[in-house]
């Protein structure tokens, strides 16, 4: 019986282990990193073929849009580093509320990105549409890789609010707190690589002419 | 820092990023990306030049939101090393595929 009573099953309780969801989380991160990282590869390599075309193109993306979401989402990083500061000082509220401003962020990007695809689509320059048949190879080309590579960070973008807003609610419950809070963090790491995405999309597609 | 993870009351030292840190970070980033649109809105005479400094800028504010944001700075060494070697993997591929393409 004294044999018996110190044993235990390696995981018969729910154990958590933070530095390990810290690290599952940074690898899935270097999956999205090569997976962009690809994407990158593509362009530059289009770009270095048709040089003049995504010149010419490039100029009909509005800076002003592009820069303004930038600071959008540095801004957004900014608060969802402090939503992880304020509930490791165990102050869920100001952590909630926090993470309500990412969140509002995150739809004020989306928005202006829906303004800024509907003026190229209304302007015909979609894949499919007549503008876009009709440019010079190159043109078309930049057009298609704006599109994937923006609409695939707005998709991350979209993720990235689902799993805040998942946060919140999870915090609300008391789920996340001063001593649990490795959710919270690994949300930020995710937004933050959201972030890191897009400080290399804006000037490849709105500001190298 | 204690290698026992049985025990979950056993709290390790965790640092805390202050709310000012993540603000002058901001600030540091929000100043990077002025500069990068300056040289591109303003400096169309540096075309040559315009690619390769919004990259390089563009790298600084990765490496500053990495660093500060991500917490790097404070996390174990580990973290660092496994983003430095995706970093080589990718920059290596890239700058070696280029020096073929260039020198033909």
């Amino acid at each position: 019986m004294e044999h018996t009573s110190g044993f235990s099953l390696p995981n018969s309780g729910h154990n958590r282990d933070a530095e390990a969801s810290k690290m599952g989380m940074w690898l899935f991160l270097f999956t999205e990193l090569l997976l962009f990282g690809g994407l990158f590869i593509v362009y530059m390599v289009y770009r270095s073929l048709n040089p003049e075309s995504f010149l010419l193109a490039s100029f009909e993306l509005d800076v002003a849009l592009g820069t303004f979401n930038t600071v959008v989402l540095l801004v957004s990083s900014m608060t969802i580093a402090m939503s992880i500061t304020a509930i490791q000082l165990g102050d869920a509220k100001k952590s909630i509320l926090l993470l309500y401003t990412t969140l509002l962020l995150a739809l004020v990007f989306l928005v202006v990105k829906y303004f800024e695809w509907s003026a190229k689509i209304h302007h015909g320059f979609f894949p499919g549409l007549d503008v876009y048949e009709n440019l010079p190879p190159g043109e078309s080309l930049f057009f298609f890789l704006y599109f994937f590579m923006t609409g695939l960070h707005a998709l991350h973008i979209i993720i990235g609010g689902i799993i805040i807003a998942v946060v919140i609610y999870r915090t609300k419950k008391g789920l996340v707190d001063k001593d649990k809070y490795t959710l919270t963090e690994n949300a930020g790491l995710y937004w933050h690589l959201v972030d890191l995405i897009w400080i290399y999309l804006f000037p490849l597609f709105y500001l190298i002419h | 820092m204690s290698n026992t993870n049985e025990n979950h009351n056993e709290k390790e030292q965790v640092h805390i990023s202050g709310y000012k840190e993540h603000f002058s970070t901001l600030m540091a980033l929000l100043l990077l990306t002025v500069i990068t649109v300056a040289i591109s809105v303003f400096g169309a005479d540096l075309r040559s030049l315009s690619v390769f400094t919004a990259l390089l800028i563009a790298t600084v504010k990765v490496i500053v939101v990495a660093y500060y944001f991500m917490h790097l700075k404070y996390d174990k060494k580990i973290y660092t090393w496994l983003v430095l070697i995706v970093a080589i993997l990718f920059v290596s591929f890239t700058v070696l595929t280029s020096i073929e393409y260039l020198n033909r």
